[in-house]
């Protein structure tokens, strides 16, 4: 992984890491990176497991519910009125 | 008799509640097993809540300065049961951010092993573990995604129990990975096990891989070591392994070797998975609907996120950087499906040895390591030291750790597993070995 590949990487992430930082961090994820590279020898061919157990499409009705304590929910948040505050898009 | 059983039947004084807050408040200076003590706990048996599991009302924070000061309006499926069931609610347990850690010091305050301070306490269920190995009557509901039940458990010497994956409702927890995230239970014995499962388990509609499907207890008379396991544990546990295996011999099962090919991949398929399943995980820490919040609202949301999100640890970073390589486009068949495939074979390597009987192994490949040794290691030797909890996690299969045996003052613990959804066939062999193996603990606070 060349140094343009690393930051643009970092941007999609939307993490900053010090000038100390990113030498090391660089570093581990190669040496990760290169581990991992042991999985190249799996077959390709056959079942994969997104889950560990067959889990069956347990699905529910669309229905609005109300949510039980949404004054609590809120108190996590900045609020204006009634809307939570956030950053300009 | 259980705990349990034994604790409802007592008579407590009457300042019970209030010494034993006050004792454990003490300890946990030096152990940093608790992150929150309810000191206002006056009724039922204490149960510990590990801090990745909501609370409705208590600071939650995964161990995360990402979500502090985060208090959720609800509390977890397996926490209202608790409840309900008439179990008192004595605080939140110390943990690796996230889950993120094997030896319980990816935290602002590192845990410490109750039988040595100088100890690792292991992780991520740093807490829990040390809890239940100070409280004479608790039970701990923890979390594993990779090992962080049994490691703690066996450093700590106590009983930790990670079910099927989908027996507990996963409703109210701090995702990490969800398909390879199971709660679980920290406990002084298996019967206790038994009957908190008993009460946490079954269908929740709002998790909706949580099946409500029967557990088994089919007995086996056998019991395989594998091979391919075995090849990376430390010489100086083997001897130890050995000889616990020649009891079990004594008991009446039959000690078998056998082996399971492509074994030795499952640490980077796991690590492939939780990372890439993390990294969308941790995508929805930005600063502004809960926890820590970046209130500077006229910056570019780009710079927002990203300067919301310096708050994460350098592990954290680290997960997040690798599992969102690991989920682009030009590698994902590289390496997100090549893990997805080598979880789909060993599922099938696995399951008729298991139809036949248990595996067993040690929990952890290298004795309890002092937390200077454990901080000397590169992520990379941390992610290897997880070595054997990561085959029955990634498989979703329950298993529970246990002690074994002592060295130079240190628990050492072996692990059970079994096929899916037979999971109290395990705790029975437990139960059976606590018949004969006394475990022990330095502290009893709470004793009656």
């Amino acid at each position: 992984m060349d140094e343009n590949e690393f930051e643009r990487l970092l941007a999609i992430c939307r993490i900053r890491l010090s000038e100390k930082e990113k030498p090391l961090i660089k570093n581990d994820i190669e040496e990760v990176l290169e581990y991992f590279n042991m999985l190249d020898s799996v077959d390709a061919k056959g079942r994969v497991a997104y889950q560990p157990v067959e889990v069956e499409g347990v699905m529910r009705d669309d229905n609005v519910e109300a949510f039980g304590n949404v004054a609590g929910m809120l108190k996590n948040a900045k609020t204006f009125r009634f809307y939570v505050v956030g950053p300009k898009i | 008799m259980s705990s349990i059983r034994e604790f409802s039947k007592r008579e407590k004084p009457e300042d019970y509640y209030l010494r034993l807050v006050e004792e454990l408040k003490k300890l946990n200076n030096s152990l940093n097993a608790f992150s929150v003590i309810n000191e206002g706990l006056s009724s039922g048996m204490p149960f510990s809540v590990k801090d990745n599991i909501c609370v409705e009302g208590i600071e939650t924070t995964a161990s995360s300065k990402v979500l502090k000061g985060y208090i959720p309006p609800f509390s977890a499926t397996a926490v209202e049961r608790m409840l309900a069931s008439g179990f008192g609610f004595l605080g939140k347990t110390n943990m690796d951010e996230f889950g993120f850690g094997t030896f319980g010091l990816n935290s602002e305050k590192e845990a410490r092993n109750p039988f040595d301070e100088k100890y690792v306490a292991g992780g991520s269920s740093s807490g829990a573990a040390i809890a239940t190995s100070i409280l004479r009557y608790h039970i701990a509901i923890a979390e594993s995604t990779g090992g962080s039940i049994a490691a703690p458990a066996a450093f700590c010497g106590v009983v930790g129990f990670t079910p099927t994956y989908g027996v507990v409702s996963r409703y109210g927890l701090i995702d990490y990975a969800n398909s390879l995230d199971k709660i679980g239970i920290v406990a002084r014995s298996a019967e206790d096990i038994e009957e908190t499962l008993e009460i946490i388990k079954g269908r929740d509609r709002y998790d909706t891989t949580c099946t409500g499907r029967a557990l088994g207890r089919e007995p086996r008379k056998r019991i395989f070591i594998i091979k391919e396991l075995m090849e990376g544990v430390d010489e100086s546990i083997k001897s130890h392994f050995t000889g616990f295996a020649e009891r079990l011999k004594g008991m009446g099962y039959a000690v078998e070797e056998r082996s399971v090919s492509g074994m030795e991949k499952a640490i980077a398929a796991y690590y492939v998975i939780a990372m890439a399943e993390a990294s969308t995980n941790l995508a929805k820490y930005t600063g502004y609907k809960y926890g820590l919040k970046n209130e500077k609202y006229s910056e570019h949301y780009n710079e927002f996120f990203t300067n919301a999100r310096e708050h994460f640890g350098i592990e954290a970073k680290r997960r997040i950087i690798l599992g969102t390589f690991i989920r682009s486009a030009s590698v994902r068949d590289r390496y997100y499906y090549k893990a997805l495939r080598l979880r789909a074979e060993l599922l099938a390597r696995m399951e008729p040895l298991l139809e036949e009987g248990f595996v067993l192994a040690p929990v952890m490949p290298i004795k309890v390591p002092k937390i200077d040794e454990a901080k000397g290691l590169s992520p990379l030797e941390m992610y290897k030291a997880d070595m054997l909890t990561i085959p029955p996690n990634l498989a979703g299969l329950p298993h529970v750790s246990f002690p074994y045996a002592y060295i130079g003052g240190m628990p050492l613990g072996a692990q059970l597993m079994t096929s899916h959804f037979n999971d109290y066939s395990i705790l029975g062999v437990v139960k059976e070995w606590e018949r004969v193996f006394t475990y022990r603990f330095r502290y009893n606070i709470g004793s009656l």
